[in-house]
């Protein structure tokens, strides 16, 4: 398919070409695809719980002043049914079931510990999920408002403001605190209310991505995946069946549903979720703390934001895993949910148990170079031309798409040299 | 027996090694070293604090004829250093690598190292001191020259030239006191007898003191340190710094200070002004150099120029510090050598350059690191650690002395605080190198020898009467010797004693 064009000179060519040619930037091996899949069940397992979590917080928690027990996630979340996948899901597009993973149903309930305690020692013993990281992505989509530029544009709308100050003043209702402090500082309660319209965001993405990683792992288990380009490509299909999905906040008060952000906005999932998600998480997010100082006055934190570039996709992990910070707290979660052949893998190489989480950041590092791959073929599909596409031009426009995407990736930051070799760990 | 046993166990432990096949080289080579130890330990239950004497005194006539006889004693300063002997024998055994070369041999050299060492610590008899600390030679060249890192061979050789000047320096010190002295043999008890004029005694003990000097080493005698603690390997540096370095020490106490007072009165005052330039110069050196374990070996030289320092104002509190400094230097320096040994074999590397982030807790060395800490904190006097109460001493006896030098001495502290800040500022702190840090981890029996380094390195921090009660009553007899009244002595006066031109200061009293 790339023969029409000559070889292409960019410091990534290797991987541009194999883009052309339908690949991901990671390269097809078994270990790779063993890697990325089990990572994915691991990650899946606490993605269940993220989103159910936003949303309980975007939709029922809400202003809560004092929200000590956002993370005690409430029976009916639990239960509810995912919109994509289950019996009950009339938009069913896979095949897992639709409350909340017997997994971690089990590990809410008991913990690492197996032992059934009340859940408040489950959550200051940190034996739970560490919503800490979902909150995290979500505060960092919020802060890089520029990726998301129609979506913001709205929370700053007179309609949004009204919808916003219509849930406000029902959620305080009879509260003469605190809407004397609203009636003082309005502003800030409509930046909470804009946060919290990004809780549903993040949870509305990632309620469809859950499902679509649990049938990867069952996928795989089955036997069904040959190599890392079938499972980018379920990831790209994944993509765009539900590209079309409303993104919207709803807010629960007693009885009465506030349509912060009605579904007939138009945001959808693809362009007002997933394309921020990745870019704010994958390729951007802030400086992660305790892994090193970041001297603004240096030019060590970049003033425009556009420049950030401390994603998962340069993260260093050695140190990452050392601190209590986001990327941290996202491998210790998906550390307890490992599918048995990923664990033995981690304990034959490197220090075995001992640094497992390190390597497992490494896994997911990987796995997310994978994703950003699916996510560059859906808008080359969107934007551009097939890869068989007879037409040289088309084919180099394609090229020029795959070259300026590559060029993100050639800082000295960027893990993607890394990930080319079976030896980073 | 009883004495003779610290000998004859370790020696008796390296003819087994030979005996036993080479995968139980390394077991039978830590029993070999570990009942002499035992057996130390239990001295320590049987020494008599308030004899000021040396104890268990043992005598056998060898060669008459030559004044040479085997005679061996015990006071609280041999006690410590034999202690210190064999204990850092036994965690040099410990730390060697499993894979060590012909592991046969060099088990059996360790432990013939040790036992030569101890016989130079217990002997009662200059000749007899003196065959041990040349006997000591043999088994560390070779030590150096075959298991040894890049440039043994020179590091070996030049190791041997000086300690062989050395030895010749210290022979004519030990001749000159039998024959200007008219003592009859040259049995310490013998030696101690005679009375030399304090002209004498000053001729006496320059060679006494340049021999000795090079063992320490001072500056500018110390150049074959350095080559030869980087190229030795772990074990071996272990036993080089932690125990050798203390025989010149040893010796110029012994030599120097007991047997020769009113000498030792007399040049004091450069003895301290030497030290204090070593502890200076050497500290500077170690804050530029980049290799971790040519600093480790700077800050030795530096840190022994307390020792001498404080056997310089002879008096009961310096000479307290001074030999419990000589303790404290073993240790701090048997776990620094450990620890640059185990990064070295991990990371690959001893560069600062290179080396980054090892306290990170998964993929770095962090019990090294932590440590390493500990192991530099306690060189630089911390309290509640190993060095803290014998620097202090060593300074607060000093200074009623020697004002500028001991003041020096505690400059010396501060600088030791700098280049271990960058030691550990570069080595253990900051980001891990993403490329490299692939580092094996530390089994447990890598950690052993420091973990029980650290054990008592705290323990003496926390309870330091355990160490200086010891050496108590030898500094009481010393300090009848040595005379309390301090002199005022010029280069003139000194030139004049050389050239037998002047009178010898009066000691007043």
């Amino acid at each position: 398919m790339t023969a029409p064009l000559p070889p292409s000179t960019h410091p990534h060519a290797d991987v541009i070409h194999r883009l052309e040619a339908g690949g991901s930037m990671l390269p097809d091996t078994p270990e790779n695809l063993m890697q990325i899949i089990g990572i994915y069940k691991a990650y899946a397992v606490p993605m269940d719980f993220y989103w159910r979590d936003l949303l309980y917080i975007g939709e029922r928690v809400f202003l809560e002043p004092l929200p000590f027990f956002k993370y005690f996630l409430s029976k009916p979340y639990l239960d509810r049914h995912n919109t994509y996948a289950g019996d009950q899901s009339t938009l069913r597009v896979w095949r897992g079931r639709g409350e909340a993973h017997p997994e971690l149903m089990e590990f809410i309930d008991k913990g690492v510990s197996g032992r059934r305690l009340p859940r408040l020692l489950h959550h200051l013993g940190h034996d739970r999920i560490n919503m800490e990281f979902a909150e995290a992505c979500m505060r960092s989509m919020f802060w890089h408002e520029d990726i998301n530029p129609k979506f913001n544009a709205y929370l700053y709308t007179e309609a949004y403001k009204t919808a916003a100050d219509k849930a406000i003043k029902a959620y305080f209702k009879g509260n003469i605190a605190m809407l004397g402090l609203y009636k003082l500082f309005p502003e800030m309660f409509l930046e909470q209310v804009r946060q919290r319209s990004y809780y549903a965001n993040l949870g509305l993405f990632w309620e469809v991505m859950a499902p679509v990683f649990f049938e990867m792992s069952d996928i795989y288990d089955e036997g069904g995946f040959k190599g890392v380009p079938d499972a980018m490509e379920f990831l790209v299909n994944g993509i765009f069946a539900v590209a079309g999905r409303p993104i919207y906040h709803h807010v629960y008060i007693g009885d009465e549903c506030f349509e912060i952000i009605p579904k007939s906005a138009g945001f959808t999932w693809l362009y007002e979720a997933a394309l921020p998600y990745v870019e704010a998480i994958f390729y951007r997010t802030t400086p992660f703390r305790g892994t090193k100082s970041y001297d603004a006055q240096m030019q060590q934190v970049p003033r425009d934001q556009a420049d950030f570039h401390y994603g998962i996709l340069y993260a260093d992990v050695f140190p990452v895993g050392s601190a209590g910070i986001p990327p941290t707290l996202l491998m210790h979660d998906m550390m307890r949910f490992l599918p048995p052949y990923l664990e033995e893998y981690y304990h034959q190489h490197c220090r075995g148990e001992d640094d497992q989480l390190i390597q497992l950041g490494i896994t997911f590092q990987r796995s997310m170079y994978n994703v950003t791959s699916a996510v560059i073929q859906a808008l080359r599909a969107a934007l551009y031309y097939p890869l068989d596409d007879s037409n040289p031009e088309h084919l180099m426009a394609n090229r020029r798409f795959f070259e300026a995407q590559m060029d993100r990736l050639t800082r000295s930051e960027a893990r993607l040299r890394d990930i080319q070799t079976a030896d980073y760990r | 027996m009883i004495l003779t046993l610290l000998i004859g166990l370790p020696l008796l432990g390296a003819l087994a090694v030979i005996l036993f096949p080479a995968t139980k080289a390394k077991l039978v080579a830590l029993w070999g070293a570990g009942i002499p130890l035992i057996w130390n330990i239990w001295l320590f239950s049987q020494f008599d604090l308030g004899n000021s004497h040396f104890q268990w005194g043992e005598s056998a006539t060898w060669l008459p004829v030559l004044g040479l006889n085997y005679e061996l004693g015990i006071d609280g300063l041999g006690l410590l250093m034999v202690a210190l002997n064999t204990f850092l024998t036994w965690i040099a055994i410990y730390s060697a690598r499993p894979d060590v070369d012909r592991p046969r041999l060099f088990y059996f050299l360790m432990l013939l190292t040790s036992s030569v060492i101890s016989g130079a610590f217990l002997a009662q008899n200059f000749l007899l001191f003196f065959l041990f600390y040349e006997a000591c030679l043999i088994p560390l060249y070779l030590l150096i020259n075959i298991w040894g890192g890049e440039r043994r061979s020179y590091a070996a050789t030049k190791f041997l030239i000086y300690t062989a000047i050395s030895g010749a320096l210290i022979l004519i010190g030990g001749f000159g006191l039998l024959w200007l002295g008219g003592a009859e043999n040259f049995s310490y008890a013998a030696l101690a007898k005679t009375s030399l004029p304090v002209q004498k005694q000053v001729l006496l003990l320059l060679p006494l003191a340049i021999g000795f000097g090079i063992k320490v080493p001072m500056v500018p005698l110390h150049t074959w340190l350095p080559d030869t603690y980087v190229a030795a390997s772990t074990p071996v540096a272990i036993m080089l710094g932690g125990v050798l370095a203390k025989l010149g020490t040893y010796g110029l106490l012994r030599f120097g200070f007991s047997l020769l007072p009113d000498g030792w009165a007399v040049i004091a005052p450069w003895i301290a002004i030497w030290a204090a330039m070593t502890i200076i110069y050497c500290a500077f050196l170690a804050i530029v150099q980049r290799d971790i374990k040519r600093m480790v070996a700077y800050s030795s030289v530096s840190h022994m120029g307390y020792v001498l320092l404080g056997s310089a104002a002879g008096n009961d509190l310096s000479l307290s510090g001074c030999i419990a400094q000589m303790v404290a230097h073993g240790l701090v320096l048997a776990i620094l050598f450990n620890l640059v040994g185990l990064i070295e074999a991990k990371v690959g590397s001893r560069e600062l350059d290179q080396l980054n982030g090892l306290m990170n807790p998964v993929r770095g060395l962090p019990f090294v690191s932590a440590t390493l800490l500990l192991g530099a904190m306690s060189s630089a006097g911390i309290p509640g650690l190993v060095s803290f109460a014998a620097e202090f001493a060593v300074f607060q006896g000093s200074y009623r002395v020697f004002h500028w030098q001991a003041l020096m001495g505690v400059v010396g502290t501060g600088l030791t605080a700098v280049y271990f800040v960058i030691l550990l500022n570069r080595t253990c702190f900051g980001r891990l190198d993403n490329q490299r840090a692939y580092f094996p981890k530390v089994s447990f029996n890598e950690k052993a020898p420091a973990l029980i380094l650290v054990t008592v390195i705290i323990a003496l921090g926390v309870q330091p009467n355990w160490l200086f009660r010891w050496s108590e009553p030898r500094e009481v007899k010393a300090i009848e010797i040595v005379p309390r009244n301090q002199q005022t002595v010029t280069l003139e006066d000194i030139g004049g004693l050389l050239l037998g031109s002047t009178e010898a200061p009066k000691i007043v009293d």
